[in-house]
């Protein structure tokens, strides 16, 4: 069996060394330490064990859930900013010190979560602010969090213990505390709005339980950021209780992350289930497994042609791959190096991608077999084209030759023989010379005779000048046997279905009276369902073989070329029927 | 006698009034399409017209729809429709209702000045004229129990001539009999065939057709 080895074509961004990922996550076990020992020496904390457990509460789950997003989609920047939340919360920590440094640091920080929370949960899922609002509330969230803070820590706000107090004017300092939470409240619930907007503008079949969880997790989370930054501006009695359920709710926000996370892991079963599917159906519509398999109903599969140099549907028709940020995102199989086909899938799907490799490397086979017909198709096309090609350019070039011979020798002769007659009117006389110019016409009306024969084996002027129905007359009239024909209100039709059914019904009724030895045939031409069905029957001797005789070959040809169906029927002893089914809508 | 000549073929449409005019007939008008030609029956109708069936643009069935409006347009216009080709359903087309006053022969017939003159001042004078090789072409068909079989040879002669538009005298003509043997030939093949007997030369032509085709 041949390797797969399905490569995604977009080159990522290599993986974070687990060095460093390991270094994060004893950071972070050994800052939920230092909290400990800070909570230990302040003897100001309200409930200092809950507030520890809190803090970690919600530190930990951000931190090892940004790992684990980090190492698992390297493309998105959603994990290091989990990780940076994560850290932020246990920077803000600091404040519980009274060393006056880290208690600036602390300070400093204090709000920077909150800003960061709402970064993290409008980046969700790609890591990306989707939209200018998304990014113009993230950057008036720093602005408030950090330069505010500033400002409150330059009028020698909050306490003594830090270091950047200049002047001391509490009240102003309290005047800007309260419009900076206020301007962070307003955000939070901006993007409580902004992240459902969001949500219900994805397709339904995005909306998948999982994202739901989450998206319900991240707003209420800054629901209840809302309520304690009122809480804290109003300085209402239960801001301490609050502070703590809004800890608590917020730990649930990376937790339902990390759930999306391995529900997406989970649906590493559907590839279990692919693969039963294909084992049970050799000629699998895959296009529809996969799609199921990945859980976008709007994947399309191609398959690349090497000997066309070009992409192609499972049925040979030329595909494009979409264009770089169109939405669509591509994986290209590769088998033994090369390039076999390619998944094209919703972009958003690209936030998992070894799911998608793990399911092209499970339709592996199935893919290549799906190339291989794909090349036929496509091959079967090509030939049909060239075959209608060649039988349009032989009409073209017959129809040519027909006019040449009509307006040039068949006129000059015919003009050479008015001449000659009009010669014998005027040369009275002499009998001699009458006997030589009635031989001259005799032979002119011979070459004109020979003319008529092969301009109209050339091409049926009759039937592009008048009609199929007025030919077909001509053609039962001339015909030595007897003719029964139906071909009543036959509308005109494009000239290459008219000629072809005419070939057909004269080369028939040449066999009939040539080799079937038959008495009677009935012609029956009629367009039904958008279709020119022409049917010959003789009661001759059958045995009529469409493979050896050449004259019934180029008529399937002829047909065949018109996307239509020659068949015949020739059992021996049982006539022939010759029944030719051209679309012509 | 006054006819208007429709041919794209310059050489063959000046040799088709030279040959007219050499029988003392008045060519009025040498049209190169069957647009001109309409318009100039228009103005002025002659007794005939001698149209070629391919005429531009097309070169397809201007000349033939010309002829048929001209029919339908100027009954008392003679149409002498000329063509490479004969073909028994045009033929048909063309006497859809009534064979008077009107002709379909081969181009090569010009060559045959009498004869084609005669057909002239037939087709002019509301009789008829189908090229011989139409009835030849329709007489070889072969059917059981066919009543042509019952024709003795000469008859056969005398429908062939019938069904080209032939009159009496001129089938006593051509086979070198008196008008009254001919009649009389004439008459035994309608009982013969069953054809109930018509007035008219035309009108006979189009009763041998359609047996023929029947």
């Amino acid at each position: 069996m041949a390797a797969v080895l399905p490569l995604s074509q977009e080159r990522h961004r290599a993986a974070p060394k687990p060095a460093l990922l390991w270094i994060l996550g004893f950071a972070a076990v050994a800052s939920c330490a230092v909290t400990v020992g800070l909570a230990s020496v302040n003897e100001e904390l309200y409930q200092p064990a809950l507030r520890v457990l809190l803090v970690s509460w919600i530190t930990l789950p951000f931190i090892f859930g940004g790992i684990v997003a980090w190492r698992r989609r390297p493309d998105s920047a959603f994990g290091p900013l989990m990780i940076l939340a994560g850290f932020a919360t246990q920077l803000s920590i600091l404040q519980w010190s009274d060393q006056p440094f880290l208690n600036t640091i602390g300070q400093l920080c204090d709000l920077l979560v909150a800003a960061l929370w709402l970064h993290v949960f409008l980046a969700y899922p790609s890591g990306r602010l989707a939209g200018r609002p998304e990014q113009v509330v993230v950057i008036i969230g720093y602005v408030a969090a950090v330069g505010l803070q500033v400002v409150i820590l330059l009028l020698g706000g909050f306490n003594d213990r830090h270091l950047l107090t200049v002047v001391s004017k509490q009240t102003a300092a309290e005047a800007v505390q309260n419009v900076q939470l206020l301007t962070l409240t307003a955000l939070a619930l901006i993007g409580v709005v902004l992240l459902w907007r969001r949500w219900w503008s994805l397709p339904r079949w995005q909306r998948r339980r999982p994202a739901q969880i989450v998206i319900n997790c991240f707003s209420l989370s800054l629901v209840m950021l809302a309520a304690l930054l009122i809480a804290g501006a109003f300085q209402l009695p239960g801001f301490e209780i609050i502070r703590l359920a809004t800890f608590a709710v917020a730990g649930l926000a990376p937790i339902a992350f990390l759930a999306g996370l391995l529900d997406a892991r989970l649906a590493k079963g559907g590839v279990g289930q692919l693969m039963v599917q294909l084992r049970a159906d050799p000629a699998p519509d895959l296009r529809e497994l996969l799609a199921q398999a990945l859980r976008d109903p709007t994947l399309s599969l191609i398959y690349w042609l090497p000997q066309y140099g070009s992409w192609a549907d499972q049925d040979g028709n030329s595909a494009t791959l979409p264009e770089p940020n169109s939405g669509r995102r591509v994986t290209l199989v590769r088998q033994n190096g090369e390039q076999i086909a390619a998944l094209v899938y919703d972009a958003t799907l690209g936030e998992e991608p070894e799911l998608v490799e793990a399911v092209s490397a499970a339709a592996g086979i199935a893919l290549e077999n799906g190339r291989l017909e794909a090349e036929l198709r496509a091959r079967l096309q090509e030939l049909h084209g060239s075959r209608t090609r060649v039988v349009e350019a032989q009409q073209n070039e017959r129809r040519r030759l027909e006019r040449d011979l009509h307006d040039g020798a068949q006129q000059r002769l015919v003009a050479l023989a008015l001449e000659l007659g009009l010669l014998a009117e005027q040369a009275n006389a002499d009998p001699a010379t009458q006997t030589r110019l009635k031989r001259a016409r005799g032979e002119i009306a011979e070459s004109l005779s020979e003319l008529r024969d092969l301009a109209r084996g050339l091409h049926p002027a009759v039937v592009s000048g008048h009609g199929l129905a007025v030919a077909l007359e001509s053609l039962v009239a001339a015909a030595p046997l007897e003719v029964e024909l139906k071909a009543d209100e036959l509308p005109r039709l494009p000239e290459q279905f008219e000629v072809a059914a005419y070939y057909v019904v004269s080369e028939s009724l040449t066999n009939a009276a040539k080799h079937a030895q038959a008495s009677r045939v009935s012609v029956e031409v009629r367009v039904a369902d958008d279709t020119l069905i022409v049917e010959i029957v003789d009661d001759g001797i059958g045995g009529a073989d469409s493979e050896r005789g050449t004259g019934l070959r180029g008529l399937a040809d002829r047909v065949e070329a018109l996307n239509g169906r020659l068949r015949i029927w020739s059992a021996p002893g049982s006539g022939t029927r010759v029944r030719a089914e051209i679309p012509c809508g | 006698m006054r006819v208007a000549i429709a041919e794209d073929s310059v050489l063959l449409r000046e040799g088709v009034a030279q040959l007219l005019t050499d029988a003392d007939i008045e060519v009025t008008a040498r049209c190169g399409t069957a647009d001109e030609l309409l318009t100039r029956v228009g103005i002025d109708p002659p007794d005939a017209v001698i149209v070629d069936i391919r005429l531009p643009p097309t070169h397809t069935d201007e000349g033939m729809r010309a002829a048929l409006t001209i029919r339908r347009q100027y009954p008392d216009v003679g149409v002498l429709v000329l063509s490479q080709y004969v073909e028994v359903g045009l033929a048909m087309q063309l006497l859809a209702d009534s064979a008077e006053g009107v002709g379909y022969l081969l181009k090569d017939r010009v060559s045959e000045v009498k004869e084609f003159v005669a057909a002239l001042h037939r087709v002019a004078n509301g009789g008829s004229a189908l090229d011989p090789t139409i009835v030849s072409t329709m007489l070889k068909r072969h059917r059981s129990s066919d009543p042509l079989d019952s024709l003795t040879p000469r008859e056969r002669e005398v429908l062939e001539l019938m069904a080209t538009g032939a009159s009496n005298a001129g089938i006593a003509e051509s086979m070198v009999i008196t008008q009254r043997a001919a009649e009389k030939y004439v008459s035994t093949i309608f009982t013969k065939l069953g054809i109930p007997a018509t007035g008219s030369e035309s009108r006979r032509v189009l009763a041998v057709l359609l047996f023929l085709r029947a």
